[in-house]
């Protein structure tokens, strides 16, 4: 799979509800890094956002998450077509 | 031969055949010990309620606040097996105290709590891939496992169908299906926890080769100088290397010199090289994981909305989340304040019947009197508090057992990260609004040490039932007389209950700014599916919070207040017939009052005013009682605070000024807001943040801020006219 140009990338926060992205990057400190990947939505995960801009409300594998701000502007994501779910 | 098998006897054994020595009886095994494990909201602690029943021992790992809890399970032979309840985890690598702990009685770095001889995994079965991360890490530990697959019920729901027998297979442990809510496959977990040989997992995942030789490195050094068998030092090698950030807790052994050196070596060369194996290793894990789960998981997860999708369409909606979050925290604290009026009315005639029998069964004297106002006035002013302590933990434990709990967090993380914190806090400082005790107690849920810290800090500040008794007396005062509007009262409640709350949000922007600065601003937190509330349950959680509220809170208090019975009597009055006003005013804490006046003058208070804030430190609503003393009111009704407050306004400073003004009332109440008077709290704080340094801290900032807005306060109401 090639890279995403960084410039197509957008933080999971500006994903709009009932839109699915493919997680593309991990910014942010390490540990906050390793959790994510530990939890299952690292890199390559689909990340389907329910609601919100600033806590953000996801579905991942069918686990509902809620993430914070910060921790929502630290995971990029490639917005996927509506077939993509 | 015909019949059965010939039975030879000793004497027909031929010669050169020599005897079998008599049998000896084998020495008594130990029963194995377990250990459960599983990611937050597996239903673990379900599971281990369900197998343990109240055979269970509650406690803390010695230096580190996680709780310990212990149970006995009984085998099919009625051989009772230990299981040892750890913290829920999504892995091994340590990001909070509760991981630590999980991680190092795993790897038997506890001297307190010996290495598990067996892992019990419990997952989630409708989210099987994730569950089987932390399983991956365990398997790699080399100890017999069994997983318990739990929530089938849930997953059946969801449309997820896993193949228990196929994962059996794959893994090669035992693989127990069950649904522990519903007390389904406990039959066959405790089978399999009384076989006496359980097979070692099929485990034959590989690190990635990049990364063996430092593994192989690490993992002979941990052998050779911190004394691991070999698996587990490869279990941990991989650990070392890979989690940058982990979080040590007391009570873990440390490691060798030589590992550190090791260590350190490699993390610096990958740290020149920019490699970041932690990603890489991870990725591996769930690469395996797949591959196991590829004929295990048979049907995917149904597309189209669930239940809980659609609830969370409102409760978490911008809008109408929150008019539900007020509505429901309204009622809560509705039912806490007025369902709790019976019985704490009933717990107070029976002390005061109790301390009636006791005043006529003995003479009269200071043992008598020590009994009466230290022992059960100490006791009593801890027990009263129980039936809210009761509903409070009731309606938590209702909240967290829906699941609607992490959506109130969720919501409230918005407001909650404008001061710094995390929607975690809000839990704690709700609880804050019955008992600072349980709720400081709580905070043992927030990851993040820092965010902990100043949670503990401000959670006093929001205004606890026990503010609640001199709240009602101050405002009778200021707005005295049955023709007051009810509304005017509420309002002039609720501006404390703000003030309070507004004081705690404005410490907390500081703190987090200042002394607990930096820390993790992120929040990940998995919401789980909504699911009706288990009432034996929550049942069993509110007999368990109620439980260690008394014996926390209630052993602190009855010294204290034993303590200050001592002060308010002794010395005693040269007249034999003195009243109960000369006599305190004689005492120590009289004396105490006297030395304090010129502190606390300026805030308008007097010395028998000082009295009452110093016997506050039992506990805040001692204030009244001792008001009562102080005053000569024999008998103090904490509804009815008429003759008191007669009594009250009567007083007067010597140049005749009444002391009891409405200004001086109001400032009183205000002092009791930001003031920290409860030393049970403060031995809490102590325990929980290991250290005297923060609860003085506590003591001081909050005393201090209490001085000093009352000054401004009354200082201002003085130069206005008031």
């Amino acid at each position: 799979m090639s890279a995403t140009p960084f410039q197509e990338l957008s933080p999971l926060c500006q994903l709009p509800a009932g839109s699915t992205g493919r997680v593309c990057r991990l910014t942010g400190d390490d540990g906050f890094c390793q959790r994510v990947r530990e939890m299952g939505f690292g890199e390559a995960a689909l990340i389907t956002k329910i609601s919100g801009s600033v806590t953000s409300l996801c579905l991942v594998n069918g686990t509902r998450l809620a993430l914070n701000h910060h921790a929502a502007m630290n995971i990029l994501v490639e917005r996927l077509p509506a077939s993509a779910r | 031969m015909a019949g059965g098998p010939r039975r030879l006897v000793m004497s027909q054994l031929p010669a050169h055949i020599t005897p079998p020595s008599p049998k000896r009886p084998a020495p008594a095994e130990r029963a194995p010990v377990y250990a459960m494990v599983g990611n937050p909201n597996c239903g673990k602690t379900t599971l281990f309620n369900a197998l343990t029943g109240l055979r269970q021992k509650v406690g803390n790992y010695p230096g580190v606040t996680v709780e310990k809890k212990v149970g006995i399970a009984y085998s099919q032979h009625g051989r009772p097996l230990q299981v040892i309840d750890l913290p829920g985890a999504y892995s091994l690598a340590a990001r909070s105290p509760d991981e630590a702990v999980l991680r190092d009685v795993l790897l038997g770095r506890r001297e307190d709590t010996p290495q598990p001889d067996r892992i019990i995994c419990v997952v989630d079965a409708s989210n099987l891939e994730r569950n089987l991360y932390l399983v991956h890490q365990i398997l790699d530990l080399g100890r017999p496992v069994i997983v318990a697959l739990n929530m089938m019920d849930v997953a059946a729901k969801a449309g997820v169908k896993v193949d228990a027998t196929e994962l059996e297979r794959v893994l090669g442990v035992p693989v127990i299906p069950c649904e522990a809510v519903h007390g389904k496959g406990l039959m066959e977990l405790r089978l399999a926890m009384s076989r006496v040989e359980l097979p070692l997992a099929k485990h034959s995942w590989d690190v990635p080769a990049p990364i063996a030789p430092a593994v192989a490195e690490l993992q002979a050094s941990l052998v050779q100088n911190d004394g691991r068998n070999l698996l587990i030092a490869r279990a941990e090698a991989l650990l070392l290397l890979t989690d940058f950030d982990t979080v040590r807790v007391a009570g873990s052994k440390q490691l060798s010199d030589r590992t550190h050196v090791i260590l350190a070596q490699w993390r610096e060369r990958w740290t020149a090289e920019q490699t970041d194996w932690s990603a890489v290793l991870i990725r591996s894990r769930y690469d395996a994981i797949q591959a196991l789960c590829k004929n295990v998981i048979l049907r995917g997860r149904d597309s189209k909305p669930s239940v809980s999708d659609r609830i969370d369409a409102v409760l978490c909606h911008s809008v109408w989340g929150w008019f539900v979050f007020f509505a429901l925290m309204g009622a809560m604290f509705f039912s806490i304040f007025s369902l709790a009026e019976y019985p704490m009315s009933w717990i107070d005639g029976q002390v005061a019947s109790l301390a009636d029998w006791v005043k006529a069964s003995m003479g009269e004297g200071d043992l008598r009197d020590l009994i009466t106002d230290g022992v059960i006035a100490g006791v009593g002013g801890v027990v009263i508090f129980l039936p809210q302590i009761l509903i409070l933990f009731f309606f938590v434990g209702l909240l967290e057992s829906t699941g609607y709990m992490a959506r109130a967090a969720f919501l409230m993380d918005r407001p909650m990260s404008k001061v710094g914190l995390n929607g975690r806090s809000f839990i704690p400082l709700l609880s804050g609004y019955a008992c600072a005790i349980p709720a400081i107690m709580a905070t043992r849920t927030i990851e993040n040490h820092r965010d902990r810290l100043v949670t503990i800090l401000v959670t006093p500040l929001m205004s606890c039932s026990a503010r609640l008794p001199v709240y009602l007396l101050m405002i009778a005062m200021v707005l005295p007389g049955e023709v007051v509007p009810p509304l005017q009262k509420a309002g002039l409640m609720l501006l404390m209950y703000a003030l309070g709350t507004g004081g705690a949000f404005f410490f907390a922007w500081i703190f987090k700014r200042t002394l607990a600065k930096g820390g993790s601003p992120h929040m990940i937190m998995e919401l789980p599916a909504y699911q009706r509330p288990h009432f034996f349950e929550i049942l069993r959680h509110m007999v368990e919070r109620g439980w260690l509220f008394l014996k926390n809170a209630g052993t602190i208090i009855l010294a204290i207040s034993m303590v200050l019975w001592a002060l308010t009597t002794y010395p005693k009055h040269e007249n034999p017939d003195a009243t109960s006003t000369e006599q305190i005013a004689q005492s120590y804490a009289g004396r105490a009052g006297h030395a304090i006046e010129p502190l606390i003058k300026p805030l308008g208070f007097d010395w028998r005013v000082g009295i009452g804030l110093i016997t506050s430190f039992a506990a805040r609503e001692v204030f009244v009682s001792s008001m009562g003393v102080i005053f000569g009111v024999e008998e103090i009704d904490e509804e009815d605070t008429t003759p008191l407050r007669e009594k009250m306004s009567q007083a007067q400073w010597p140049d005749g000024a009444p002391i009891f003004t409405p200004l001086v009332c109001l400032t009183l109440m205000i002092y009791y807001v930001f003031a920290m008077q409860c030393m049970a709290t403060l031995a809490v704080v102590k325990r929980e943040t290991n250290s005297w340094r923060w609860p003085l801290f506590q003591t001081a900032y909050m005393t201090g801020t209490a001085w000093i807005v009352c000054f401004i306060v009354y200082q201002s109401g003085k130069l206005l006219g008031f």
